[in-house]
């Protein structure tokens, strides 16, 4: 999934200053799994707005709606109606459901409200941990199933650097596993270590952000 | 109108919500409204302290009280495993909010107890009040009403 | 005798069977050549090479190529450090490319610290940098194995003349997975490194025991290992040492010597001179790279007591 963070408060604060009434809008997928941006945040964050908003002497009327995707016209076009009614939007979904939001009601400014870090998995409750960068070119198939673009400090190809610490975890963040350590573990159960001693060249990142914003298209698919 | 405009005098309003089971077993829990020694204490009797949602604590405070004091049961005592722990941990990141937008982290407060007493639940009452007492009303009387 | 990669001093050093003696000189944080020069000047004709950090631990310094190039006009043989933390490969090509217009021939191939790093002392650093990493220091190594033996860039374009360079790597020889570090090195040689620069050792026994790993799989005889030694100043930074940098330990009895020492300074330098003796009774090891990080001025005794002075001509 997505993962995203709520921005800090005074930030949104700052943000909202000056508009009459704000629709704060939430989205019950990925950010709603990571507890930043489902409906229980958005029913959590708006008396926490309106409060600021209060103890900075501003008064501003904060609506809420929480759709099932922002990322999906469909439901976007669920919100015409509030729309409406105020004069700014603040999202707390992902960067891509806050900027269909603002297509789609071009007329409004549309604020973020997270800040979107990553594409994550939950390990444990309350845990989030990144697993895929969408590099655009997959090595999961030669690293083992464990990803050393997202999961390593340095996207190391070729192995651990010198950092990894005793207990196997990541020089960069003690709460980090040194994820070369993990493939090496796991090739060394298979008995294919053999797999890790070839060298692997400089990768090919055009087909990410690295080669300008990326565009898919499928003719197939199209009307 | 609540109690506190009536007197037309500022009386902290604080809202327990409190576990039953941190009572002494077979008094009657206490509920509703007691305005008593300079404060008015609301009383919401609760299954297990975890029943606190972060969006409800915060909607009590939206609504102008001015502090709120969650009761549990102390560590290793509830009866749902870890209810008590996951409700500190929740009041616990709400009370940095609270501090991030300058309402005060006093105005949320979670206290442990067990075999208590109707008068030891609003001695906890007369405490957060007291904490509070620095903050002044919660500026959000009279707002939203 | 084998044909030259670039001919550089530390290269024929080793190629004709001495053991190297490699120093590193840090570059100052701020324009001034003074404080390099100085160094210069102390260290002159002690050393094979001299390293030339590249913004270590991600602190902004003055860059490796000038501060290397100033080594250079000073007459002391640069040992570029080239991270990958920092750079593109058109940027570390065309670094690479000016580098040795100036005559800089031996370049020390890193994946660089991260820029976390550069917060995690007394200074602000820059932790809100983007790194770059878009190669990894195994690839740079091939990059410059590149350029100097087929005169081909990454990409696969030509340049008009091979590059003549002595590539160097790190090796960290007691981080774990330690099983999995011999074969590091082994792809470091692979991609092209001729000469390795090891992590700073003070568990000897640890230590020999990864390098006869590394002449069983034939590997000391492909590149030139030089054991890492850095100058113990208290027992303090042995701790801090043994703790928090990762791959270095520090056995309890060293630990225990510089604690006891009436002279921490003079102790540090005996430590340092046993730790250079012993390296060069470990079968395969082709020298060592002394540091004594912001306190160059007690390499020259120890560089003596250790029996490594005067220099071989070679």
């Amino acid at each position: 999934m997505i993962i995203a963070e709520w921005k800090p408060i005074p930030e949104l604060v700052s943000m909202l200053k000056g508009h009459k009434s704000v629709l704060l809008v939430g989205c019950a997928t990925c950010v709603a799994e990571c507890a930043a941006g489902g409906e229980r945040e958005v029913e959590t964050l708006a008396p926490l707005l309106r409060m600021a908003l209060k103890t900075e002497g501003v008064s501003v009327e904060i609506k809420r709606k929480t759709i099932e995707r922002q990322c999906e016209w469909e439901f976007v076009e669920a919100l015409a109606g509030e729309i409406e009614e105020v004069d700014a939007v603040l999202s707390i979904a992902c960067g891509i459901g806050v900027q269909a939001l603002s297509e789609r009601f071009a007329h409004l400014p549309v604020y973020p409200g997270v800040n979107t870090t990553s594409l994550a998995i939950r390990e444990q409750p309350g845990l989030w941990t990144a697993r895929c960068a969408a590099c655009g070119d997959c090595v999961l198939g030669e690293t083992f199933g464990l990803c050393p673009v997202a999961r390593c400090a340095k996207s190391l190809m070729n192995g651990p650097c010198g950092g990894t610490r005793h207990n196997g975890m990541c020089e960069v963040d003690e709460n980090v596993e040194c994820v070369w350590n993990l493939i090496y573990e796991r090739a060394k159960a298979r008995g294919e270590l053999q797999k890790l001693y070839e060298v692997r060249r400089a990768k090919n990142w055009s087909n990410s952000a690295h080669g300008g914003p990326k565009r898919m298209l499928r003719e197939d698919l199209r009307p | 109108m609540s109690a506190v405009e009536k007197q037309g005098e500022y009386q902290p309003e604080i809202v327990v919500l409190y576990c039953r089971n941190c009572l002494t077993p077979g008094i009657d829990p206490p509920s509703g409204v007691l305005a008593a020694g300079g404060i008015v204490a609301k009383y919401v009797p609760m299954p297990c302290s975890s029943k606190v949602e972060p969006s409800h604590l915060m909607k009590i405070l939206e609504r102008g009280a001015d502090g709120v004091e969650v009761v549990g049961c102390p560590d290793g005592q509830c009866g749902f495993l870890d209810g008590n722990r996951r409700a500190d941990k929740r009041v616990t990141r709400l009370r940095s909010l609270l501090a991030e937008i300058k309402l005060g982290e006093e105005r949320l407060c979670m206290n442990r107890g067990t075999r208590l007493t109707s008068e030891a639940l609003f001695a906890l009452a007369q405490k957060r009040a007291r904490a509070v007492a620095g903050l002044g009303p919660n500026p959000m009387k009279g707002v939203n009403r | 005798m084998k044909k030259m990669n670039a001919g550089t001093r530390l290269e024929r050093v080793v190629a004709a069977g001495h053991f190297a003696l490699t120093v590193e000189i840090g570059p100052p944080r701020g324009a001034n050549p003074e404080s390099v020069l100085k160094k210069a000047a102390l260290l002159k004709g002690l050393a094979d090479g001299y390293n030339v950090t590249d913004n270590q631990t991600a602190v902004v310094r003055m860059s490796s190529i000038a501060s290397a190039k100033i080594l250079l006009d000073a007459g002391l043989e640069p040992v570029m450090q080239m991270t990958c933390r920092d750079r593109n490969r058109i940027a570390i090509q065309s670094d690479l490319l000016g580098a040795s217009a100036f005559g800089i021939k031996n370049c020390l191939c890193l994946s660089g610290d991260h820029q976390k790093a550069s917060a995690a002392g007394k200074l602000k650093g820059h932790p809100g940098a983007k790194n770059v990493f878009d190669i990894d220091s195994v690839q740079l190594l091939a990059v410059l194995k590149g350029l100097r033996d087929e005169a081909v860039q990454e990409g696969g374009d030509s340049v008009d003349q091979a590059v003549p360079f002595f590539i160097g790597a790190a090796w960290t020889p007691l981080s774990p997975p330690l099983e999995f570090r011999v074969h590091r090195l082994a792809k470091k040689a692979a991609a092209g490194a001729d000469f390795i620069q090891t992590q700073a050792v003070y568990d000897i026994a640890a230590f020999a025991r990864q390098v006869a790993k590394a002449r069983e799989m034939g590997l000391t005889d492909r590149v030139a290992v030089l054991g890492g030694v850095i100058v113990p100043r208290s027992a303090k930074m042995l701790q801090y040492m043994n703790q928090s940098v990762p791959g270095v330990t520090v056995p309890d009895q060293i630990v225990k010597r510089m604690a006891d020492a009436p002279s921490p300074k003079q102790e540090g330098i005996r430590i340092a001179v046993e730790l250079i003796q012993a390296m060069r009774e470990i079968k395969g090891l082709k020298g060592v790279h002394l540091q004594a990080i912001e306190a160059e001025e007690i390499l020259p005794e120890i560089i003596k007591a250790a029996g490594l002075s005067p220099r071989p001509s070679v």
